[in-house]
């Protein structure tokens, strides 16, 4: 498995569709300013927001037993998914965004499951889904029932990414993840 | 593939401009692109090719808007990426960082002489831009992928 680097340090990446909250989630949990690589969005017809990621975002955060989390916001469209590969080398795991009131948000979870699962370690994704409470959103049990259908492993945790707590959730979760399948491995 | 809001006319004269610093020796191909990565008009480059350096071209300036940024350098302005067989040149077009030109040079081309002729074609670009603001409405693509 992807482990920590050489400083001991493990890094791990954040995608999902453009407006999911990816850039959002660094900036809430990271401990030193996010580098961010913002360009004004002129595709307001896929999405409203004013600008969107073209190169990646950067955080990092410590967990509380001490271990360094880097933290890297992947591009969402498609175009950019040179990006993904490039940031995915060496990734420990991936957490998967979607905002469930996007349209089609589950065919989206399932076409970044799938390009970021063979990146990183068998298993070491989580997802989290937003705005799961809006009237006619998919719930996050619809999110979860997706994956088992496809055979899937994966954590799916209903979350705000505004929300410092619930992005370092998701990142705990991962980390268990990550535990559990070192653990595994070793046995 | 993207279709960009500027008229067909206005995207025509920006393909010529880059015909013209495809004049220039050793310059390969060019393409002109929003700061979110949509092609804007191309010279010697097929749709595929120039749709995906468009967005690649995007991803370097943005990142040296980041790293110029970090050390205090101020405005991105240009990228340059030299291997064994060329030069690629992201250069930003006109004061504001809503799109760039990406420039592939082959191994004839001498760096001096492309450097000035995609400087000289930016220039072009931003005034043409410029000028054409208005008329054309603010960059923006009328779909995605």
């Amino acid at each position: 498995m992807n482990g920590p680097d050489v400083q001991g340090e493990f890094k791990i990446i954040f995608t999902g569709p453009m407006g999911a909250g990816k850039t959002t989630a660094i900036a809430a949990i990271s401990e030193i300013t996010p580098i961010q690589t913002e360009a004004p969005n002129t595709d307001r017809i896929s999405h409203a927001k004013a600008s969107t990621t073209v190169g990646f975002d950067y955080g990092r955060i410590t967990l509380a037993d001490g271990q360094v989390v880097r933290l890297y916001g992947t591009p969402g469209q498609a175009r950019y998914r040179f990006m993904w590969e490039i940031l995915g080398r060496g990734a420990a795991g991936v957490i998967v965004l979607v905002d469930a009131q996007q349209p089609g948000a589950l065919v989206q979870m399932d076409s970044f499951v799938d390009a970021f699962a063979p990146l990183v370690p068998p298993g070491a994704i989580v997802v989290g889904v937003g705005r799961t409470g809006e009237p006619g959103a998919p719930s996050s049990d619809a999110f979860a029932a997706r994956l088992q259908a496809r055979g899937i492993v994966a954590p799916v945790l209903s979350i705000d990414a505004r929300q410092l707590a619930d992005v370092r959730l998701m990142v705990q979760t991962l980390a268990c993840v990550l535990a559990a399948g070192a653990e595994a491995g070793a046995a | 593939m993207t279709s960009h809001r500027m008229s067909r006319v206005s995207r025509e004269i920006a393909r010529k401009q880059l015909e013209l610093l495809g004049q220039a020796a050793g310059v390969r191909s060019a393409v002109l692109f929003t700061s979110d990565g949509f092609e804007v008009a191309a010279h010697a480059a097929d749709a595929e090719a120039s749709a995906r350096l468009a967005a690649i071209g995007s991803s370097l300036a943005a990142l040296g808007s980041a790293i110029a940024g970090e050390a205090g350098l101020g405005e991105f302005e240009r990228t340059l990426i030299e291997s064994p067989d060329g030069t690629v040149i992201i250069q930003r077009v006109g004061s504001s960082r809503a799109m760039s030109l990406a420039a592939i040079g082959d191994r004839k081309a001498v760096l001096g002489k492309l450097l000035w002729a995609v400087q000289q074609a930016s220039g072009q670009l931003a005034t043409f831009l410029e000028v054409n603001r208005a008329a054309d409405g603010a960059p923006r693509a009328q779909r995605s992928d």
